[in-house]
């Protein structure tokens, strides 16, 4: 972490994750797949961004691709810029990208029940990722691992530390896999999914403890999630992405009361279970596009009710609307 | 894990007396014996007072329970064709070339193995990775006889390096090793490299990576473990397999290891060597799975603790 601050203009917030015009393709046999095309968006230190979409939106592949965890090849990077706390990932090498990822930013993953590697025991794990950043003994490692499980709130956490990933349950497992993700402090935590995996008595109890961490951490956040519903209640600021491009970006209060984009609108009319579950569920017509076939144009217009003849062609520049808002539509 | 052992060393003894019983009904169930002649015809009378003196003259289920009450005390009898020695004697003194370069030839091939089947994963549709395919096919397809044969043609006939056999200085034993050397190679290499590309795909080396440990860390620590579990189980069997002598390299080279006693005790009908042969590798596989079942489970926690959720 020290390393990196000579980076970081004094006296002001520098970003912590700068991603700017982000493409990542998987070239095939026949044409290339491109599941990110042009995203930019960042994050300062302690804020807390959603970025939402379907799957198949980029979403997880941005932030898979700012980590640098894509494998290069299959995977192509290239991008303006890329950067965790002020270092250029794309410059960095293997050995300096091993140090940030887990102290700088740390990830954790849809399915816990497969996070884990399954021979080794829950504490032996979270020590290793403590000693992989910082020299200390074993003993004073797993004293750390056993206080990070009594604050995510796992009870016994001592038969936890001792036990091994099959034998427990995916909100217990989760749980550790946070624990494991904050060892070292990191600024910011990249959440893909957390919940998604999750039986929905576990989801809300999850997300309160990211929540609450990230303040008392006070690091930074980037939920990724298909669902509108967790990002309410977790993030300041909200990025829908579509077709591996950015939508519209705001802050939560304005994604929900005053979406400018026409899939955001869309996107909040197909929550299900508003107004006490009484209205039909309504769908957004038609399917997500074929990233190795994109259509030309906004990708969203071939189910856009708003679309013409613009919207087919040209792809609308994002457009700031003040209070840092900023959309990419034609028909704003 | 105590119960278990039990279980599996009950399932041992029973598999010993169910082979045993097997063998013997089914070597006296080839036509003639021992004291046939062949070449050197033995009068009727004489055959007789030998088959009576070696109690073959009685019925099965007797001569079975003299042998097997000879076996509890450790007592295998005397092979016919070697009457000299016990065959305790035999086996132990027949045993030492079989081990040494049937041993020799797994030190040498699982190793190399796990080598190139690594390599073959790690660099993926790499000349390594074709090489390490072609290997492990030629080695489990090519008999050991051609291979043998190849090696003998080309080290001792055509460069003259080599001998190209017997038993004594250790330059004999480099092409029988490496003739024994191929398949726990090739088998070694195709294991190593699906079990490696398996385990690198799982979801939880993405976060190794991401939690920031050293790609050698993730390399040693985690994939190889996890890829090894599979391989452990294939070892000991395979070892005894190999260090029993192979009826075929011993043969190519002229080995005096237990390879040949096998041919050898069936051709001439000789009874307790037989038997004593085929219940010891009976004996040493049952031991090899079961250490190796043992060795599984101390390695997999999944079956160490069990399914039990706290």
């Amino acid at each position: 972490m020290t390393a990196t601050e000579p980076f970081a203009p004094a006296g002001q917030t520098a970003p912590i994750v700068e991603i700017e015009d982000l493409q990542v393709g998987f070239p095939q046999l026949d044409g290339t797949v491109q599941a990110v095309r042009g995203v930019s968006f960042s994050l300062a230190a302690g804020e807390s961004l959603g970025i939402v979409g379907e799957s198949g939106s980029g979403k997880s592949v941005s932030c898979m691709a700012v980590m640098r965890l894509l494998r290069t090849p299959p995977a192509r990077i290239t991008a303006r810029r890329l950067a965790l706390d002020g270092v250029d990932v794309m410059a960095a090498g293997r050995r300096q990208m091993a140090e940030l990822r887990g102290s700088v930013a740390a990830m954790i993953f849809q399915d816990p029940m497969t996070a884990f590697d399954p021979v080794f025991s829950i504490g032996t794990q979270i020590v290793e990722t403590i000693q992989a950043h910082r020299a200390t003994t074993t003993r004073a490692a797993r004293a750390e691992a056993l206080a990070l499980l009594e604050r995510v709130e796992i009870r016994n956490a001592a038969a936890i530390l001792d036990s091994y990933p099959h034998q427990l349950s995916g909100g217990m497992l989760q749980r550790a896999m946070i624990a494991m993700a904050l060892s070292c402090r990191p600024r910011v935590l990249f959440a893909d999914e957390p919940t998604t995996a999750l039986d929905v008595t576990v989801q809300a109890q999850i997300l309160q403890l990211i929540k609450d961490l990230q303040d008392d951490f006070g690091m930074g956040l980037v939920m990724v999630t298909h669902d509108l519903g967790v990002v309410a209640e977790t993030v300041d600021r909200v990025v829908v992405m579509y077709g591996g491009r950015v939508m519209e970006e705001a802050s939560v209060h304005d994604i929900f009361e005053r979406p400018a984009h026409p899939y955001t609108r869309a996107l909040l009319v197909s929550i299900p279970g508003q107004e006490g579950g009484r209205r039909r569920l309504t769908e957004i017509p038609g399917a997500s596009p074929d990233p190795s076939n994109p259509p030309t144009g906004c990708p969203f217009h071939p189910r856009c009710r708003q679309a013409d003849a613009r919207c087919r062609t040209d792809m609308p520049a994002m457009t700031p609307l003040g209070e840092g808002r900023r959309a990419a539509c034609w028909r704003l | 894990m105590i119960g278990y052992v039990l279980q599996r060393v009950l399932s041992v003894l029973t598999t010993f007396f169910v082979v045993s019983i097997i063998i013997f009904l089914m070597m006296h169930s080839i036509p003639g014996g021992p004291f046939d002649g062949g070449d050197m015809p033995v009068p009727d009378a004489v055959r007789e007072k030998l088959n009576a003196q070696y109690g073959l003259d009685q019925p099965l289920y007797v001569q079975y329970a003299r042998y097997m009450w000879g076996v509890v005390r450790l007592d295998f009898g005397v092979p016919f064709q070697s009457p000299g020695e016990t065959v305790l004697e035999l086996l132990g003194r027949a045993w030492v070339p079989s081990l040494v370069l049937g041993g020799l030839g797994m030190l040498v091939g699982v190793p190399l193995g796990m080598l190139l089947g690594m390599a073959a994963a790690l660099r993926r549709n790499s000349w390594i990775d074709y090489l390490a395919s072609a290997v492990a096919t030629l080695g489990l397809t090519v008999p050991v006889f051609v291979t043998s044969m190849l090696l003998i043609l080309v080290f001792s006939v055509w460069l003259g390096w080599l001998p190209s056999s017997g038993w004594g200085e250790p330059q004999r034993w480099i092409l029988p090793i490496i003739a024994y050397a191929t398949i726990p190679m090739a088998t070694y290499a195709r294991y190593m490299r699906s079990a490696m590309l398996d385990t690198l795909n799982k979801p939880f080396v993405t976060v190794l990576r991401a939690k920031g440990l050293s790609e050698r860390r993730i390399l040693f620590q985690h994939v190889l473990r996890n890829s090894a579990i599979p391989l452990v189980t294939v070892f000991l069997p395979m070892f005894i397999g190999t260090a029993t002598g192979s009826i075929f390299v011993e043969a190519m080279f002229r080995v005096p290891g237990l390879g040949n006693y096998f041919v050898s005790s069936i051709r001439t009908r000789d009874y307790p060597l037989e038997m004593a042969l085929i219940l010891m590798i009976t004996v040493m596989f049952c031991i090899a799975y079961l250490i190796s079942d043992i060795l599984y489970a101390w390695l997999n926690p999944r079956i160490r603790h069990g399914g039990r959720r706290k």
